[in-house]
């Protein structure tokens, strides 16, 4: 069995790129692609389902209001003072700081899901990161055994990469 | 091929786009830091006079029964409305797809951190305890005492807190591929900085992906929150009792002028800042022409509200009422009102004009005024509903005091401080948004330049 390397292809033409995508998901090959913008194509490409962010933010949201009401209504229940004639525990009112603590807690929580979902921080470069694929190069880094490189540097080739390297794994 | 007008290129790559934004980032010359140590003074003086307020005292200010909130309320209401426009066009724009926003949301979102951060000092300047700030706080206590939570300062504590909050999360979030960018190019100090701040992004697919979702949710937060939170802020005043303050159209109201004066504040900011950085291949007459139809338009819906509002006093004929209206008109603050029409209602009229809403100069000036009149209108709502309250005989104006003035003075220099510094080491153009959207800033250039190709 021969060794795995990883071939890391530098592109312009983000349609041809997705084309590519498609191909090497279609053929069950290990990829990672560099963005540098956020590109709705190349997402789809690779993924079917949204990202779990949705989710975090949905539970962070709930908490918010759960919170809210539980601050409110309870601390006024604790200290029962009645002002302006108004029902100790005045839902209302209330509301307005359960919909400002769904917004903070749904953001904080929109904000951290995201980072660790994305494996940030880190500080350590991920394999074939060129300083290009953040600027003005979208980047393809294909993982295969070193035999079928050829294969998939044809294809890379095809796909309209400007320059291919090849990298040990 | 690249076709370029007056040093203009009208198709810019990527790499262009780039070149234009990295450039700010080079090292500034000594106008600039002498532009910083004159806001520094001048916001260390303010400093020096609030350290002087809480050592003295209230007495400092003009401040006195009835008038107990005049201009450091005013500044506080000011800026929360500064802060609205960043949050609307990175926000709002971003969930309608907007083409203009690209080049100039970064800006407008800054502004609104700074301002935020600006209008938030105002309620604890206006302490005379400063030190029991925290007291708005819900936390249990020894005192077993707890916030009002029926109390509009208390949602105004957690309206203005989500809302800075959020817009820094949203900020902080869209600032990281830009941030990587510029790592990459950056030596020194910088380079560490921008290593720090950018946590490690790479732009692969995996964090695209749960970025894209994350920015996509923000917004989606971000959006009722601008017209929350100045709702909340009106609330301030609309649930009291205060003839000019008990009324219904408050928060509409007061979202409108927010936006109106954030988005004149965006303006006052960008014209120069292009025109110094030289950012006229990002930010076209095109942009320009957009933000002033803004401007525009809300222009109209403050100067419909000042209409409806007195429309309301008359058509009531409850005479408390219609006294405060009338001192607003014709009282010894008269002036005040009529300056503030002028500004919001008459001057932005010129934005009819396409020539006056893509040249720079006469656009900036005409923001000047909006600035100069919607502070007045906080004013003139605040203090002068106060000054007239519902017995003749406690009626009092309110006087400046040096104090009230120099640190008014002060959170003007701090803002644009804050604001110089961050443009001249972070990215103040969002690249990423710009090159997502190259179409359109190319088209963008087309239509802004036209008339000179």
């Amino acid at each position: 069995m021969s060794a795995e390397v990883e071939l890391v292809g530098a592109f312009t033409d983000e349609e041809r790129l997705v084309h590519l995508i498609r191909e090497l998901r279609a053929a069950g090959t290990q990829f990672r692609v560099y963005s540098p913008i956020p590109s709705e194509h190349i997402n789809k490409a690779i993924y079917e389902r949204s990202s779990f962010v949705r989710w975090f933010v949905l539970l962070g949201g709930i908490t918010g209001i759960v919170t809210a009401f539980v601050l409110t209504i309870g601390t006024s229940l604790e200290w029962n003072l009645v002002t302006g004639g108004k029902p100790i525990a005045s839902v209302p009112p209330y509301m307005i700081i359960a919909f400002e603590l769904m917004v903070l807690f749904g953001g904080i929580s929109a904000l951290t899901s995201w980072i660790l979902l994305a494996n940030l921080p880190t500080f350590e470069p991920l394999s074939g990161y060129r300083s290009r694929f953040s600027s003005d190069e979208f980047g393809l880094v294909v993982r295969c055994a070193e035999d079928d490189a050829p294969r998939f540097e044809s294809m890379l080739r095809e796909a309209g990469a400007q320059e291919i390297t090849r990298e040990a794994a | 091929m690249a076709t370029a007008v007056n040093d203009i290129n009208l198709d810019p790559t990527f790499t262009d786009i780039d070149r234009s934004a990295r450039a700010i980032l080079a090292p500034p010359g000594y106008k600039y830091w002498i532009w910083i140590g004159f806001l520094l003074t001048l916001t260390l003086l303010a400093g020096a006079l609030w350290t002087r307020q809480v050592y003295v005292g209230l007495q400092v200010t003009g401040l006195g029964d009835p008038v107990m909130w005049a201009v450091y309320i005013t500044n506080f209401v000011f800026w929360v409305g500064i802060a609205h426009s960043g949050t609307l066009i990175s926000a709002i724009l971003f969930l309608f797809r907007t083409r203009w926003r690209t080049a100039v949301y970064r800006a407008a979102e800054t502004m609104t951190i700074f301002a935020v951060a600006t209008a938030g000092l105002f309620p604890i300047i206006h302490l005379g305890r400063p030190w029991f700030f925290y007291w708005l706080a819900p936390y249990p206590n020894q005192r077993y005492l707890q916030p009002d939570f029926r109390s509009p300062l208390v949602w105004d504590l957690f309206a203005i807190g989500t809302y800075l909050t959020i817009s820094s999360l949203f900020w902080f979030t869209g600032l990281i591929p830009d941030v990587a960018n510029v790592r990459e190019v950056a030596t020194g100090w910088r380079k560490k900085l921008y290593t720090i701040v950018a946590l490690g992004w790479q732009g692969s697919d995996r964090q695209w992906r749960h970025f894209s979702m994350a920015y996509l949710l923000l917004a989606g937060l971000a959006t009722p929150l601008v017209l929350s939170v100045h709702s909340v802020v009106s609330w301030d005043f609309a649930m009291a009792q205060l003839p000019g303050w008990h009324s219904t159209i408050f928060a509409p109201y007061f979202v409108a002028g927010a936006i109106f004066s954030g988005v004149a504040m965006v303006l006052t900011l960008l014209i120069p800042m292009r025109w110094i950085m030289g950012l006229e291949d990002l930010i076209t007459p095109w942009h320009l022409d957009n933000l002033a139809k803004v401007i525009l338009l809300t222009s109209l819906i403050v100067s419909y509200a000042y209409v409806v509002e007195s429309f309301m006093a008359w058509y009531a004929q409850d005479p408390i009422e219609m006294m405060t209206f009338h001192m607003r008109y014709f009282g010894p603050w008269g002036w005040m009102y009529w300056v503030m029409v002028a500004c919001n209602c008459l001057i932005p009229l010129a934005l009819f004009s396409p020539r006056i809403r893509t040249s720079p100069v006469p656009l900036f000036i005409v923001t000047i005024f909006v600035n100069i009149g919607m502070w007045f209108e906080r004013f003139v709502i605040i203090a002068g509903s106060l000054a007239n309250n519902f017995e003749p005989s406690t009626w009092r104006f309110w006087h400046p005091s040096l104090t009230e003035m120099g640190i008014t003075v002060g959170a003007f220099a701090w803002f644009v401080m804050l604001f110089s510094l961050f443009a001249r080491f972070m990215p103040i153009i969002s690249m990423t948004e710009l090159k997502e959207g190259i179409t359109w800033l190319k088209q963008a250039l087309r239509q802004g330049y036209a008339k000179a190709a």
